[in-house]
């Protein structure tokens, strides 16, 4: 027994490699089954997706499409342990951050898209490699800055706009900062997101072009990891007082005590009831304007025996306009797509007035560095060393210091 | 495994049987009766824990990110494990965890349970609401804590400055964020030691009680004398089983700290978990948890051993 | 009150009282916040919870069994918790005869052995597991699901403990009379160790209903789906509806709480049949 499980657990990975070598998809002859895991549907969006199931499989009478939903904060376990055992669904979803990694070990098939025109190429490419699809967006959202415009109001100050940068922010968050009666002018997170973000907004990369050491401990990293780390005390609650537990930015929002909030349009529906005015602009940028954005995609299992079928699904849920429609009278993230004309109806959803700026910030995108191999070791360390440097623990120079030397020798190998 | 080391503790470890039940009953017989209440337990745990370690002891020689084949790498893992800070860092965190938990636990499981055995009323209640906490999750019980242990206004810190002291920093200071564990853990497995030594208190034969009180002993020496011991084999499993489960604390650390600031509170299983399933490396975990297994093991015999001293059956 | 009490004892009657209450006050309030999180619709956990909620409403409840099989879920986490139960009884205090009053030749060692089980993290030995649990072919069943659990090291030695304080005269006697292992283990053993056994229903019951990462990853179909994993859905890729998760955990509590009170009186019930006060 202890031995079939040891065999068992050895043979899997020479069963993956030889599989992944034969990618050639099966002729896909009469009726086939094809299942899809996901995370994206969970929580509340479970019937929109089998509304775009259905969909496909009334325009695909061949194919069965089989979904199994997970909770987002679990997947990542059960499709790696899905992806050890050779268990793996013919499709699945993925994040960005994991996208590199994936594609490297082999774990995604070559996509052969039917209709590459329909997706925004920014987000298209972000999930190519030499060329090649290895995965498609299935949706997006990115982080803008909202504003409570009656705190601007009280205080005097001018509503953000798309041009602003960060000595306007600062400039206004200092005016609206009344620590005594527990108003802050502005809050963004001191984390791994927000740093490589800012130093994209001015001008720094965060790796090297060979992404084999980071690039960030310059005079413009510098400054844009200060420009973080010196919100905390001034103009944004400290550690103690709150600042980074779940939810807290959200709240002090919504409680009319913060006036500026750096955080993703998925919170609009957070914040639509709130009892005072409020809209969006798009984040200022100090040199340059750069705008994070998360997404979605989905993949293709190497492994899988109908690549064919699994990839008409996968386009189809991350293009088809049934998806485009489901997404958008549903609220559900915006749909990857490059047509904008479509998605006119978002624009007047309600509440942010200036939803435009959702779409404006795309002008300048950052997305996150990745490397094949220590992603989450990365991000975890970057976003430690901040937090000491945040704390008083390190200055904002040793903060860096020490995050280059730790990530450097996860990611050189 | 060589365990041979463990031959003398475990097998003396009860009395011995004044009878001898071979005596007329043929060995092929008895050997078919131990079976018959072995096997029951020893099937599901060869094949579903036994099997898997001894995989697990073999993923610890290969170098494997779950995604890619696997290849072998001899003691590599083991290797650089040991010459790592984190690993030394880890295993520090996790001693000073359980020596700050066990005492405060087991003294306020025991004081509990000697307070809910007594003639209380509406005691059947009470022992619920204390039980309360075991049942609730951790994503519960961390919110709570994080908001009575917040440094600025906190009621922990509140009440500490309504007498001149200025309180720490608690799960934000790399200094406080263990006790800040501590203290929540303690607090939340109260009711578990409690269920554990109310049941061992029930074993106890009140003639010993009554006999002590003849002899005009009060409560604090029935206390020593008579209750303490006769719960020890309650005690020595609360003992044993604590340590072994808090070499491997992970959920409150994950739900009161995340393992910060900056790794300070940062667990062995954490560890184990991020190299399994975020850092790509689940050959080192393996690794790890086959040296933790060890650590473990070592002292839960020699816990064994020692019980003969202090540990009082019948 | 007893009215013989002295005036130190009635003194410390008092402490005790006052010290148990306060106690259970501070045992009671986070169970206490999570109900009233429950029934404050848009509430953030961040902010300090009113002890009383300005707009109560059972909506989170409404929802929780509106939007997902949650009477299915529960159904299936209570069926496995049940046989988990009731299988770890049976394997527990068999096991736990056998180490208390059967010597063997390296009874010692397999005892270790068993001990040893505890002493690996889950966390690594699910990937093996999944991957044998697939050869068997039993990936998405609830015998999958179960099999892992059938024997725990912790139930055998909390058995084990209370078997070695049954006095061993009783075996003796029936062994005078003629019984053999198996009478002895049914009408000399169990009836002396119910206390342990009410204890083993509770831990053992607790530890399936809360269990995650292996009904995680070996249930996936949504209809073998359990309560902890339902629950965690509960929670977004980028929001959180507190009200909904508290709802979900109040749900989660409750059986384990009736179970709790009424395993609870099996001990106390334990002693009285022994003919003890």
């Amino acid at each position: 027994m202890k031995r079939n499980v040891i065999a068992t657990v050895g043979m899997l990975g020479i069963a993956a490699l030889a599989l992944s070598a034969c990618a050639a998809p099966a002729a896909d002859e009469g009726p086939v089954t094809i299942t899809y895991t996901n995370f994206i549907s969970n929580d509340g969006n479970e019937d929109n997706l089998q509304t775009i199931v259905d969909a496909f499989e009334k325009e695909n009478p061949d194919i069965t499409v089989e979904v199994t939903t997970l909770p987002y904060g679990d997947y990542g376990t059960a499709l790696q342990t899905d992806l050890a055992a050779g268990t793996v669904s013919d499709v699945f979803d993925i994040e960005f951050s994991n996208y590199a990694s994936y594609q490297a070990n082999g774990v995604l098939a070559p996509l052969t898209v039917a209709n590459p025109e329909a997706y925004r190429q920014s987000l298209l490419e972000a999930y190519s490699t030499d060329g090649t699809s290895y995965a498609l967006p299935s949706s997006f959202s990115d982080v803008v800055l909202y504003y409570n415009a009656d705190l601007f109001d009280a205080a005097g100050v001018d509503y953000p706009t798309n041009d602003w940068t960060w000595a306007d922010e600062k400039a206004a968050a200092e005016k609206l900062t009344n620590q005594a009666a527990g108003v802050w002018g502005d809050h963004q997170p001191i984390s791994f997101y927000e740093y490589y973000k800012a130093l994209a907004q001015n001008g720094g990369q965060f790796l090297n072009a060979d992404k084999t050491a980071v690039a960030f401990n310059t005079p413009e990293g510098l400054a844009a990891a200060e420009w973080l780390v010196n919100k905390s005390g001034t103009v944004m609650p400290t550690i103690e007082q709150g600042q980074g537990t779940p939810d807290f930015d959200t709240n002090l929002f919504k409680d009319g005590k913060l006036a500026m909030l750096h955080t993703g349009i998925w919170v609009f529906g957070a914040v639509a009831d709130v009892p005072f005015n409020w809209n969006i602009a798009v984040e200022p940028g100090n040199t340059v304007q750069a705008s994070a954005v998360f997404s979605n995609a989905i993949g293709v299992s190497a492994t899988s025996e109908h690549i064919a079928a699994a990839t008409k699904w996968a386009e189809f849920l991350t293009s088809s306009d049934t998806m485009v429609q489901t997404r958008l009278d549903a609220g559900w993230e915006l749909p990857p797509i490059s047509d904008e004309a479509q998605l006119a109806s978002y624009l007047d959803k309600g509440a942010p007035a200036n939803r435009k700026a959702v779409f404006d910030s795309l002008d300048g995108i950052a997305l996150p560095p990745v490397v094949a191999a220590g992603q989450a070791e990365m991000q975890d360390i970057m976003g430690q060393e901040l937090v000491e440097a945040q704390a008083g623990r390190k200055t904002v120079q040793e903060a860096l210091n020490s995050a280059e030397e730790r990530i450097n020798a996860v990611i050189g190998g | 495994m060589t365990l041979s080391t463990a031959r003398p503790g475990l097998a003396d470890s009860s009395t011995p049987p004044k009878v001898t039940y071979r005596v007329r009953r043929g060995k092929g017989r008895y050997t078919l009766t131990v079976l018959a209440f072995l096997l029951p337990s020893a099937i599901p745990l060869t094949l579903f824990v036994l099997g898997p370690m001894v995989a697990a002891a073999w993923i610890s020689l290969q170098k494997w990110n779950l995604l890619a084949p696997m290849s072998f790498v001899g003691f590599d893992n083991y290797a650089k494990l040991l010459t790592d800070t984190t690993t030394r860092d880890v295993f520090l965190h996790t001693v000073y965890y359980i020596a700050g938990y066990l005492p405060l636990v087991y003294i306020g499981g025991l004081a509990l349970a000697l307070a809910l055995n007594a003639a209380l009323k509406g005691r059947a209640f009470l022992r619920g609401i204390y039980f309360l906490p075991v049942v609730t999750s951790w994503i519960v019980v961390a919110l709570v804590w994080r908001w009575l242990l917040n440094p600025s206004n906190g009621i922990v810190n509140s009440t500490l400055a309504v007498f001149g002291i200025d309180g720490p920093g608690w799960w934000t200071d790399p200094v406080w964020a263990m006790p800040s564990i501590i203290i929540a853990s303690a607090w939340k497995d109260l009711g578990f030691v409690m269920v554990i030594l109310l049941a061992g208190l029930q074993a106890i034969n009140p003639d010993m009680y009554e006999a002590a009180k003849i002899d005009g002993a009060g409560w604090w020496r029935r206390l020593v004398s008579v209750t303490l011991p006769l719960l020890s084999p309650s005690t020595f499993f609360v003992f044993v089983i604590s340590l072994i489960n808090g070499f491997q604390v992970f959920d409150q650390v994950y739900a009161m700290t995340g393992g910060g600031p900056n790794g300070a509170s940062e667990v062995v299983v954490q560890q184990i978990y991020d190299l399994t399933f975020r850092y790509g490396a689940a050959g080192e975990a393996s690794a790890l948890s086959w040296i933790l297994f060890i650590v473990i093991l070592a002292i839960t015999l020699i816990q064994v051993r020692g019980q003969k001293r202090w540990v009082n059956y019948e | 009150m007893n009215s013989r009490m002295t005036g130190r004892a009635l003194a410390g009657w008092i402490l005790l009282h006052v010290v148990i209450v306060a106690g259970a006050i501070a045992m009671f309030f986070p169970f206490l916040w999570t109900v009233i999180t429950s029934i404050s619709p848009g509430v953030g956990l961040t902010v300090t919870p009113a002890l009383i909620p300005e707009n109560p409403s059972l909506d989170a409840y409404a929802r929780l069994f509106a939007e997902r099989p949650f009477g299915r879920v529960i159904l299936n986490s209570f069926g496995l918790a049940l046989v988990t139960t009731v299988v770890q009884l049976i394997t527990s205090s068999t096991a736990a005869y056998a180490f208390s009053r059967l010597p063997f030749r390296g009874r010692g060692i397999v005892f270790a052995v068993y001990l040893a089980t505890m002493m690996i993290p889950l966390q690594v030995l699910i990937v093996p597991l999944f991957v044998e649990l697939k050869t068997f072919g039993l990936l998405n069943t609830y015998l999958g699901a179960l099999l892992p659990t059938f024997a725990s090291a912790f139930g055998i030695f909390l058995v084990r403990q209370a078997i070695n304080q049954v006095p061993r005269d009783l075996d003796e006697a029936a062994t005078l009379d003629g019984a053999s292992h198996f009478r002895i283990f049914f009408s000399v053993i169990i009836p002396n160790i119910r206390p342990a056994l009410a204890t083993l229903t509770i831990f053992a019951f607790m530890g399936s209903w809360n269990s995650f990462l292996w009904p995680l990853v070996v249930l996936r179909k949504p209809e073998l789906q359990t309560l902890p994993i339902a629950l965690a859905g509960l929670q977004g890729q980028y929001t959180t509806e507190w009200d909904i998760i508290m709802a979900g955990s109040v749900v989660s509590i409750l059986p384990m709480l009736a179970l709790y009170i009424f395993a609870q009186k099996y001990v106390i019930q334990g002693v009285a049949s022994s003919g003890i006060k």
